[in-house]
């Protein structure tokens, strides 16, 4: 399945977890979830070669590489994922609304930071990027 | 004693004098008391010597007269009492005996007649003055007086003078123990005033808690100098009243208890002891009435006012009361002030303990509010966080809903109701969590143009230009303010004046800023609906409070209420005479800004898209004077290819500045524009920045801030 969409989901909140998966699952996407950095990282290092992802989604606030509760362990997570990948489009999650996280993440190169709140605006937004990465395949 | 036979009764009398004179000097000399001495003295002459009257007469302290001190018999007493006393060289033989240092003989009534006129001692008829002198100090004089005529001799001065020596040395042995006595009592009063001082240092020392301290000192005073009353003040804060915090007995715990308390500077004893940093002393009931007509304390006769002083601190006074009469001497004041001063440290120690153990509680209190304060924030967080599914999977529901409507239509509709009410709550939940972490988070006040953050946020709001009215005073200051949360809290208002006008005919909100006293800008946001019900005032500004029904959770204003109050402002509300409710909100006007010039980049060409607004005008200015070129334009036309930065406002009038920064993206401008927000949020930074803006920032109310354009 050439086509078929990968997204990577990495958040601590299983409830939260779950009903973001269902949600892009029904879209019709090919989901795989993480409850921290350091399995996240897993999970994408192992389908870098086979079945590399097409978007990635992270929690800011969850367990970072070490398994130690971390605020910024999304955007560690972020560097790590987009120096295997650099073209990986990453959705950095967070339940704060904080300029200055949200600037660094766009600063390590994320595509958007997400307020939670409205998933039905999180799945609009990764139809958007998704867009956006066709046009921008188009143009290449 | 009249001679017979001249030589052989001579050798006679003179030894029969010397031996009466040896035996009064035995006598006597064992005296130590003076005024015994002296009484016991002319009764033993007259017994030993056979005469009529003897007297003893002493200098007084100028030296000018000569002071009866002790008679013989009635007549002797009777003197005393009056006070009788003769001018030293004056006529009297007294005075001339004294005068001439020489003993004076006068016989007979007829040869000196004045002599003899003593209405007390009618049958004199010899006198003999002799002068009482020790070493070359005369400190008085004797008179010897007989019934017969001629009863002396120029011969019996030698015997009799001879024993006025031994007298006057025996009066002078009497009066330097006396002296002695009195050094003596009063170094062991010294003593044992400074041995209670010490007990009292000694005991009061070890007590920490000032109630206990303050209370057990005045009994300790009390038992160990005996005194009738003891009592300590204090003085209030303002240093104005000595104020009675502990008091010896039931009549101390009535006065503390009635709150007594006495002016500093007043005429009191405490309040004179305390102004003139000094022990005060009142003796007696006459000297000073004044001082003893304290109705609780009827027995105090002596009473001593001793000031509390630590290092060059009054912090209050003693006063120590004796129900006997002259109890106090200025000798007692040095050991007394002693005792007060081991009092005023010991009660320091007990004030700082409790200053340290208040400052201690108050620190646990801020702790706990801090931990509380936390807590509920992640309580908020987690409750959102848990809520956070709930729409989506009403939402999920809801579609599969829809493929089973076909086979039981009731049902399906009433499930769906259902989920109707499940969304609204969650709906409600996350708008609280919103609502309850927004005003939370961290300030950082800065100078703002308050006429441009309501503007914006009257922009945001989407608020037709046709229902705001803008009054704006001329020259009002900038104000110090976290402008992502003011932005908020005006939008909570706006909001509720929007909803407040809804069905009004022809609805209007005016916006009056002005400078306002103390140091402040006001901003009022007026609007001509129902206005708020009079029992509702009050209530508003609670949290879960509204008049509004159901669907709103009531916190926009009290969130608006927080976070005027941490930007350290305020919020009223009213209704206005003509109909409708006013909000006004004050805030601290910033401070004039420092002359430091802004590093601001010359010979750019700069476009600002921006409406024709305060702050634009403020930055074409500034921009403009550092040596720039700016253009300003209310929305893009053509390719703006021929600037250097170009500058948008994030809240533009007539357009979305995202759509506005898409059009720059395809022009290839998007790389030098900086977006310029009074507020700030998240997910709007980071669509502005993956819109391809340079940089997204708050936008800059000084000179200096300006900079930040070109960082």
């Amino acid at each position: 399945m050439e086509d078929e969409i990968r997204i990577l989901l990495v958040d601590d909140e299983p409830l939260v977890r779950r009903s973001m998966e269902k949600t892009l699952i029904r879209a019709g996407m090919d989901v795989e979830t993480a409850a921290g950095a350091r399995d996240g990282l897993a999970r994408f290092t192992a389908a870098l070669e086979e079945a590399p992802f097409t978007l990635a989604i992270v929690d800011l606030h969850m367990p970072d590489l070490k398994g130690v509760d971390n605020p910024d362990a999304g955007l560690e997570l972020l560097s790590e994922l987009l120096a295997r990948q650099p073209a990986l489009p990453v959705i950095v999650l967070t339940a704060f609304d904080e300029v200055e996280r949200a600037k660094e993440a766009i600063t390590r190169g994320a595509r958007a930071y997400f307020v939670k709140g409205r998933e039905a605006g999180l799945l609009e937004l990764v139809h958007t990027i998704l867009e956006e990465e066709d046009k921008e395949g188009d143009e290449k | 004693m009249k001679p017979e036979k001249p030589d052989e009764n001579l050798a006679e009398r003179r030894a029969m004098l010397l031996h009466a004179g040896a035996q009064v000097a035995r006598s006597s000399t064992s005296i130590l008391d003076p005024e015994r001495l002296l009484e016991t003295t002319v009764d033993l002459i007259c017994d030993a010597f056979g005469f009529y009257y003897a007297g003893v007469f002493l200098l007084d302290e100028t030296g000018s007269w000569a002071v009866l001190h002790a008679g013989h018999g009635e007549a002797g007493k009777r003197m005393v009492a009056e006070g009788h006393k003769l001018k030293v060289d004056g006529h009297s033989m007294i005075g001339r005996a004294t005068g001439e240092r020489r003993a004076l003989i006068a016989l007979d009534v007829g040869e000196e007649p004045v002599h003899f006129k003593n209405p007390y001692l009618p049958d004199t008829r010899s006198e003999m003055a002799l002068p009482l002198i020790v070493g070359d100090t005369l400190i008085g004089a004797l008179t010897v007086q007989s019934t017969e005529e001629a009863a002396f001799s120029e011969d019996d001065i030698t015997s009799l003078q001879a024993m006025a020596d031994q007298l006057a040395i025996a009066i002078h042995n009497a009066r330097l123990h006396r002296e002695n006595q009195r050094l003596l009592a009063r170094f062991e009063r010294r003593t044992r005033l400074l041995a209670a001082a010490a007990e009292v240092g000694r005991q009061v020392t070890s007590i920490l808690d000032l109630e206990v301290l303050l209370n057990n000192t005045v009994d300790i005073i009390c038992d160990a100098y005996g005194f009738y009353y003891a009592g300590i003040f204090l003085l209030d804060e303002a240093g104005e009243w000595a104020v009675l915090r502990a008091g010896h007995g039931e009549a101390g715990k009535r006065m503390v208890a009635e709150g007594h308390k006495l002016r500093v500077g007043g005429h009191s004893m405490i309040g004179s002891a305390i102004s003139q940093r000094k022990a005060r002393i009142a003796l007696d009931v006459g000297e000073e009435p004044v001082h003893f007509k304290n109705p609780y304390l009827p027995h105090t006769r002596s009473e001593m006012a001793l000031p509390l002083i630590v290092g060059e601190t009054v912090i209050g006074a003693l006063t120590v009361q004796s129900v006997e009469e002259q109890a106090f001497s200025a000798y007692d004041i040095t050991s007394l002030q002693a005792m007060a001063d081991q009092l005023a440290v010991a009660l320091r120690n007990a004030q700082l303990l409790r200053e340290l153990e208040a400052a201690h509680a108050e620190i646990v209190r801020t702790k706990t509010y801090e931990a509380l304060a936390t807590a509920t924030l992640e309580a908020i967080h987690w409750i959102g966080n848990k809520a956070l599914p709930i729409t989506a999977s009403v939402e999920r529901l809801r579609q599969d809903l829809q493929d089973l409507a076909s086979v039981d239509p009731l049902r399906v509709e009433s499930m769906g109701e259902d989920l109707d009410i499940i969304a609204q709550s969650a709906r409600l939940i996350m708008d609280v969590k919103e609502h309850l972490i927004g005003p939370a988070r961290e300030q950082s006040p800065r100078p703002a143009l308050l006429e441009d953050v309501v503007k914006d946020a009257v922009t945001q709001l989407g608020l037709k230009p046709d229902r705001v009215r803008f009054a704006i005073a001329p020259n009002t200051p900038l104000v110090l303010a976290d402008t992502t949360h003011l932005g908020r809290a005006l939008a909570y208002v706006l909001k509720n004046a929007v909803e407040a006008t809804e069905g009004v005919a022809a609805p209007q909100i005016t916006i009056s800023i002005a400078p306002a006293e103390g140091n402040t800008v006001a901003v009022s946001i007026a609007d001509n609906g129902p206005g708020i019900p009079e029992e509702a005032l009050d209530k508003i500004w609670a949290a879960f409070y509204t008049t509004k029904g159901t669907t709103h959770a009531g916190l926009g204003l009290s969130a608006a209420l927080q976070i005027l109050k941490q930007l350290e402002g305020d919020i009223y509300a009213r209704n206005l005479p003509e109909g409708g409710a006013c909000f006004e909100m004050r805030l601290p006007a910033a401070a004039p800004g420092t002359a430091s010039a802004a590093a601001l980049p010359a010979g750019k060409r700069i476009l600002l898209l921006d409406d024709d607004d305060a702050w634009s005008a403020f930055a074409v200015q500034t921009l403009e004077q550092a040596g720039n070129q700016v253009t300003r334009a209310s929305q893009l036309e053509g390719v703006p290819e021929a600037y250097d930065v170009i500058v948008l406002d994030n809240a533009l009038a007539a357009a979305d500045s995202l759509d506005v920064l898409r059009r720059l993206r395809k022009a290839g401008c998007a790389g030098k524009t900086v977006v310029v927000a009074s507020r700030l949020w998240a997910e709007r930074a980071t669509e502005l920045l993956q819109g391809g803006a340079k940089d997204v920032i708050l936008k800059p109310y000084t000179p200096v801030g300006m900079e930040k354009l070109f960082a």
